[in-house]
């Protein structure tokens, strides 16, 4: 197997710095700064990162929509914007979350069509084609019904359905479940699964972690267009193998105590978060001495109904990386 | 080129117009308010010679084509973009000015079938039908300033890539046309600003329906109609490839600024 088929997607320096345009008023914005990593083939490979983190623009610039401002983006060895794009559209689709990007007046059967036309498919394959992928996305019964009628699950579907029309051996997936119920986000998960079985290399962005931490064979997580993480879950974790993770339930909202503690230098993060009625505060420290009876202390006016050391989950190294303090 | 994402978007366009009842405004109220117009303006109130009855219906009849290929070459783009439609097509291996000759062609016929309407209402509405001398040459002539007209919207649809205040550059650019095309009056009249019609495909093209409708009418060369038609054709070639050059320098540009969503 040559290295661009080991590796269909290799990213090496890869910058975007966007110039104000003369009439903005807004300062040039570095989206991406110096980002290199390389995909394996058939792999699920994350880009985690806050909102303008850069991900979108990451996947922009490896899909062709997008010239780099420096370092390169090679899709099987070929520069995304090096002349070769068509040869690399053909290879890749991207689907992208969210309600826009189907021909609502058109049904669901002719937007596959145009955009079967558009990937100059055969035109005696495109019934068969059309057919299995309303199959796979559970389209069929609705294949006739115009898309500006179908729920935001539906459409959701009908744009992975768009995006496989090419048979894809790269398919881009940016925040795909957004705005999803759980049921048909967890829909979603399985294909995505599935397509990767069958060799497909994915490339998906998303903001919900254990989303990630399901799917994805490796993760790169990037903050202010930089990578301040990269590897399998198991690998980040040992980037923050030095943090401690308490995590405390209490029936009352600890807010008052929290605060203060967010003052505190020596704690890299601590979030709370209402479960089930309780309050559940993750509190990540570098210091490894035992400091549970000084937490025991703090939160003991909230009602403790649990307190203890915690294994880091994705979300607590996410967020440790980040550098996010929110409450 | 892709033949199949063309009449792919041909199609396309047809549904999406024809699922919109609003296609009936355009394509004919449109056609008749322009042959109202054009007969009051130049009736002067007074009875209309058959000279003037063909300037009058001919003038809105390729008022109604330009106005009709203009926005809805404008707004196809615009909706794609609005729709968030415009980024698929382009992350295909098919070139947007494929999409956009589809949707040209199909917006082309509308402007046909326009122009046909104010013949017709011409006719039964006011009585002054045009009486062509030479249709065989008059029908074809019709289509190919059609399709000339097409070929300068093709050109433009790539500054509304670029733009996304389409609705104004359409409104701007309507006037123009009407003006210089020698449709509405004779392009002698326009003095030094006669030679902007010459480097307009759809001057050539009314010169040559006028040729090919009035008998004894004095052609804007001595050459007649051939060659009304050979420098028509000649534009044409020059508007189509003008726009692959523009499509291609406009796609580079959109891609290193990242405006192309941006609606």
């Amino acid at each position: 197997m040559t290295a661009e088929h080991e590796y269909p997607i290799v990213v090496e320096g890869l910058t975007k710095v966007f110039k104000p345009t003369r009439r903005s008023k807004l300062p040039e914005k570095v989206a991406v700064n110096d980002v290199s990593f390389h995909v394996r083939k058939g792999e699920i490979f994350g880009l985690l990162g806050p909102n303008g983190a850069g991900k979108t623009t990451t996947i922009k610039m490896l899909s062709t929509l997008l010239i780099p401002t420096s370092g390169s983006a090679k899709i099987f060895g070929m520069d995304t914007s090096g002349g070769d794009e068509k040869r690399i559209r053909e290879m890749i689709n991207l689907v992208s979350g969210g309600e826009r990007g189907l021909y609502y007046r058109l049904t669901g059967r002719q937007n596959l069509r145009f955009f079967s036309n558009l990937y100059n498919i055969d035109g005696n394959k495109q019934d068969a084609l059309i057919e299995k992928l309303l199959e796979i996305v559970k389209l069929t019964d609705a294949a006739d019904i115009k898309v500006e009628d179908y729920s935001r699950g539906m459409k959701q579907r009908m744009h992975i359905a768009r995006a496989l029309v090419n048979d894809p051996q790269i398919l881009f997936l940016d925040e795909p479940t957004i705005g999803l119920d759980p049921e048909i986000a967890r829909d979603v998960r399985s294909l995505v699964r599935q397509l990767a079985d069958s060799g497909t290399t994915i490339m998906l962005t998303t903001h919900y972690m254990y989303e990630a931490e399901e799917l994805c064979d490796r993760i790169m997580i990037i903050s202010d267009g930089r990578n301040v993480g990269y590897g399998t879950v198991a690998e980040l974790k040992q980037m923050v193998s030095d943090t401690n993770i308490i995590e405390i339930v209490t029936s009352d909202d600890p807010h008052d105590t929290v605060s203060k503690l967010l003052t505190e230098r020596r704690f890299v993060h601590i979030n709370t978060e209402r479960i089930a009625g309780r309050y559940c505060t993750r509190v990540q420290l570098k210091d490894d001495t035992d400091v549970l009876s000084e937490f025991d202390s703090l939160f003991s006016g909230y009602g403790i109904r649990k307190i203890g050391y915690d294994e880091p989950t994705l979300e607590d190294i996410y967020l440790s990386l980040v550098g996010s303090d929110e409450h | 080129m892709n033949i199949k994402a063309v009449t792919s978007s041909f199609r396309q366009q047809g549904i999406q117009f024809l699922a919109d009842p609003q296609w009936i405004i355009p394509s004919i109220i449109a056609p008749f308010m322009f042959t109202v117009v054009a007969l009051y303006m130049y009736s002067g109130g007074g009875e209309l010679d058959s000279p003037i009855v063909l300037t009058a219906v001919l003038g809105g009849g390729v008022l109604g084509m330009w106005g009709n290929m203009l926005f809805a070459s404008g707004f196809t783009i615009t909706y794609d973009r609005y729709n968030g439609t415009i980024e698929p097509i382009m992350m295909t291996p098919t070139h947007l000015i494929d999409v956009i000759t589809g949707r040209s062609i199909w917006n082309a016929l509308i402007g046909l079938l326009n122009a046909i309407l104010v013949f017709i209402f011409a006719e039964l509405i006011f009585g002054v039908g045009v009486s062509v001398s030479e249709p065989l040459f008059f029908f074809p002539m019709l289509a190919l300033t059609l399709f000339s007209l097409a070929s300068i919207g093709l050109m433009l649809s790539a500054l509304f890539v670029l733009t996304r205040a389409s609705f104004v550059v359409m409104t701007i650019l309507e006037f123009p046309i009407y003006v210089f095309s020698g449709a509405l009056f004779p392009i002698s009249v326009l003095g030094k600003l006669e030679p902007i019609s010459y480097i307009l495909a759809p001057s050539w093209g009314v010169d040559a329906m006028k040729t090919a409708a009035v008998a004894g009418h004095e052609s804007i060369t001595a050459f007649g109609i051939y060659f009304d038609v050979a420098v028509m054709i000649l534009l044409m070639v020059i508007y189509i490839a003008a726009a692959y050059i523009l499509f291609g320098v406009i796609e580079r540009n959109i891609r290193n600024s990242g405006t192309l969503v941006r609606y």
